[in-house]
């Protein structure tokens, strides 16, 4: 016991500590940037790129890191490159980490529901800035249990390091025992050291991940004192100012200068022979549509008639086989002879066409809090400052009645909550066009309500002009200008709500509509 | 948001700049002796001052000399500091230093790995109680300064009744270092052992001879065979564990590995060897480190032609 406490407290083995660190340090975050890069590599479309960081991790994950080592140590000599031995030691273990961290952060980013991107585009966000403001802090929170235990694997293997004369702890400990004869006080004392040093890697690693953890966010309110939430007669506050008689009056006062205003605005979006397949399916088989400033159409049809991805293509969510979409002269996608454009380009024609989004389940970013979602497009789009565009997100959700819940996450939200904050943060980009693809397909039914509220305010209110694929046909009858039916790639019939859904011609549009009908009832 | 990410990383960065910043300054091996020369009489002698004058290309150097530092009394840290190596073949370096008049650092690295650390130029010589075969000697040219005398390490009172590398051995695992010469002798008495219908002869291989020494202590291996001085140490430091069964006597030479071919520094290295030689100063040494079966040899080169 004693020689064991002389042995721990030695400062020969006390400076081995001391390079057994710095041996970790080159090997951690040497491989952490290079993991960085190689997964960037491997996720990239392009396949030489790509092809070169699989042959990488082959190689790199496929040879015991002792030979890398000393392959490092005396045979890149030969090369013409020496090193020292801890800068030796600090290049193979950041070679041999740079393999597991690439996995790691490859498969945090995978990890990110692609809902996530698509939102993140659909607001604008450049490439970089999706990175570095949506996937990259989701990934980051997602790999930080994987990221420490590498670092902890990352200092046990500098252990290795002693074969090639790096005078770390191990190293030590072998010439003190071969030295001394006292064989198990020092491998003792050393395993001590060991342990200390490896605690605080995962006591390092726990405290990020707890300041990280985003169901405490909630809780601590970021930073405010948490504003009560809706506790007694949640329905009342939640529910959207604009309330059902309110708008049900104006439609019937201005429902016929409506129909002669739309009729009289000018084309916002043109939709020309648009077609699109995915593998061998044909989803979108020449599509025709214009749509004028301030109309509101409904889509309907079918599931699988090609309504979303309809809306997917007009924002450049995917790309158009042939075809031609139009904002008012901005083909989001392509230059003016249809060559496709950089995604960064993409998205500020985005921007410029005035195009917003609003999804089937949301996509809400999912570490941002509420009011932090609607200020996305304002801070990361519009540079407007922080504060400011807070404060113009919570004017946002107060018109979507959901003052009380700004500071809440996603997770704690509704569906139609969430619901309602996806809306408001399409409208932060004030858009002149906003798409709506089944806002209440996947809310439970009593949810449902308030979230059409919204949309009606939407339309009666701000004269916004909107596309909305939708299955709720009283909605499509109370709001919509046109409704436009389609079935398996093709429009089948447009018109007028009543004429549409209470005369369709086509027998498809018949069955489909008394189905609809029938579930309703 | 982000500062909430950012501070934990810049905690981290930070950290890494710090350690990294400590490895640019710090770091390193033990450092050499002293300044004051301790061979004054070696360094005076007309012999070595005309071999300074002839290879001024080493004179004011810091050459390395690869060890494997796990062999008290001829290389190991020393206990008292143990940021210095000491033993004879420490001694024997720092001598032929100061006859050149260069200055010696040092590389701790495996048994196995000396050879190809002087191959690729991390280290200028080995003195590490190495055997100048003519295998070893594809790799570098050696100079020889004593001949080998090999004893074998048991666990006290002999249990198996070891003899030597012979039939004895049959059925027993012999702890070894990797690259050691006893390796290919035990292994060929395995052939003889199983030839006869016998149960082979085992090896057990490790890095260094504590390893070694913990094998036969743990009972995981039942001998060790290597330089009967260094098998002596050991046992002088366990002797109600330890014991020293016989003396194989072995073809070999122990000797200093220069790289091939290159006739300066090893023509310069066998001229200040003989010196200490003839100066007495290697008895002086073997003395010192209590070697006292070595055989002094003069020096004469082991080289793969």
């Amino acid at each position: 016991m004693e020689s064991f406490l002389h042995y721990l407290s030695m400062p020969y083995l006390l400076t081995g500590i001391l390079i057994t660190l710095q041996a970790t340090a080159l090997g951690f975050f040497g491989g952490f940037a290079l993991g960085l890069l190689l997964a960037g590599m491997a996720l990239s479309r392009n396949r030489v790129v790509s092809g070169v960081a699989r042959t990488y991790s082959v190689i790199f994950r496929g040879t015991p890191l002792v030979l890398q080592l000393v392959f490092v140590f005396t045979a890149l000599p030969h090369a013409g490159v020496v090193l020292s031995p801890i800068m030796a030691a600090g290049v193979a273990l950041a070679a041999n980490e740079a393999t597991f961290f690439a996995e790691i952060f490859r498969s945090a980013v995978l990890g990110v529901d692609k809902g996530q991107t698509d939102a993140a585009r659909a607001v604008g966000l450049r490439p970089g800035t999706v990175l570095r403001r949506i996937i990259g802090p989701q990934a980051a929170r997602a790999a930080i249990p994987a990221i420490g235990s590498e670092a902890v694997s990352t200092m046990k293997n500098s252990a290795l390091a002693s074969i090639i004369a790096v005078p770390e702890l191990t190293l030590r400990s072998n010439q003190l025992a071969s030295a001394t004869f006292d064989y198990f006080s020092i491998f003792f004392a050393s395993g001590v050291m060991y342990l200390i040093l490896t605690g605080a890697i995962t006591g390092l690693q726990l405290t990020i991940e707890r300041a990280l953890d985003l169901s405490r966010v909630g809780r601590r309110g970021r930073g405010r004192p948490a504003v009560p939430s809706t506790v007694n007669g949640a329905s009342v506050i939640e529910t959207p100012l604009a309330t059902k008689e309110l708008t049900a009056t104006r439609k019937v006062n201005g429902a016929v200068s409506r129909a002669e205003a739309v009729g009289r605005a000018r084309v916002a979006l043109t939709i020309n022979d648009v077609h699109k397949a995915f593998a061998d399916h044909e989803v979108l088989r020449g599509i025709d549509l214009e749509i004028r400033k301030g109309e509101v159409v409904a889509l309907l049809g079918p599931s699988g008639s090609g309504k979303s991805t309809l809306l997917r293509l007009i924002n450049h969510l995917e790309t158009l086989d042939t075809g031609k979409i139009s904002f008012d002269g901005i083909e989001v996608g392509y230059r003016d002879a249809g060559v496709p454009l950089p995604e960064r380009e993409v998205a500020r024609q985005r921007v410029d066409a005035g195009v917003g989004m609003v999804f089937q389940h949301f996509n809400l970013f999912g570490h941002l809090t509420a009011r932090e979602n609607v200020a996305v497009p304002l801070r990361w789009v519009h540079r407007v400052p922080k504060d400011e565009a807070l404060a113009a997100a919570d004017h946002l959700l107060g018109r979507v009645g959901l003052s009380a819940r700004g500071h809440a996450l996603p997770r704690q939200l509704s569906g139609g909550q969430q619901q309602r904050v996806g809306i408001a943060r399409a409208l932060a980009g004030r858009p002149q066009v906003l798409l709506l693809d089944e806002p209440t397909s996947a809310l439970d039914p009593e949810l449902v309500q308030e979230v059409l509220e919204v949309v009606r305010s939407l339309a009666v209110d701000d004269g916004l002009t909107m596309l909305i694929a939708t299955h709720q046909l009283g909605f499509a009858r109370d709001v919509a200008d046109r409704v436009v039916f389609m079935a398996d790639g093709t429009v089948l019939e447009q018109g007028p709500p009543q004429q549409v859904l209470d005369n369709p011609k086509h027998p498809t549009a018949v069955r489909f509509l008394r189905a609809v009908h029938t579930v309703e009832v | 948001m982000l500062n909430r990410l950012l501070r934990p990383a810049a905690l981290l960065a930070s950290a890494g700049a710090i350690t990294l910043l400590a490895t640019a300054c710090g770091g390193g091996s033990p450092a050499t002796s002293g300044n004051a020369p301790a061979y004054p009489a070696l360094a005076s002698s007309p012999t070595c001052s005309q071999l300074r004058t002839q290879n001024p290309d080493l004179a004011g150097k810091t050459l390395t000399n690869a060890i494997n530092p796990h062999t008290p009394g001829y290389e190991s840290i020393s206990v008292s500091d143990p940021t210095k190596y000491e033993g004879f073949d420490i001694d024997l370096g720092e001598a032929i230093g100061e006859c050149l008049g260069f200055k010696v650092s040092y590389l701790p690295v495996a048994f196995d790995a000396m050879l190809p650390t002087l191959q690729s130029g991390q280290a200028n010589f080995i003195i590490s109680d190495i055997y100048a075969t003519k295998e070893r000697a594809a790799s570098a040219d050696f100079i020889t300064y004593s001949k080998v005398n090999d004893g074998v390490l048991v666990a006290a009172g002999n249990p198996k009744k070891l003899t030597g590398i012979d039939d004895s051995l049959c059925g027993t695992t012999t702890a070894l270092n990797k690259g050691f010469v006893e390796v290919p002798l035990v292994d060929a008495q395995s052939a003889k052992c199983q030839a006869a219908g016998k149960p082979p002869a085992q090896t057990a291989l490790f890095d260094n001879n504590a390893d070694c020494v913990q094998a036969i202590l743990s009972g995981r291996a039942d001998s060790y065979i290597n330089d009967v001085n260094t098998v002596a140490r050991f046992v002088k430091d366990q002797p109600d564990k330890l014991a020293r069964a016989t003396a194989v006597t072995l073809p070999y030479s122990i000797g200093i590995a220069v790289p091939k071919g290159q006739l300066p520094i090893r023509n310069a290295f066998t001229a200040a060897l003989t010196e200490i030689q003839k100066s007495g100063l290697q008895t002086q040494l073997s003395k010192k480190w209590e070697l006292d079966e070595s055989a002094i040899e003069a020096p004469s080169l082991v080289t793969a032609s």
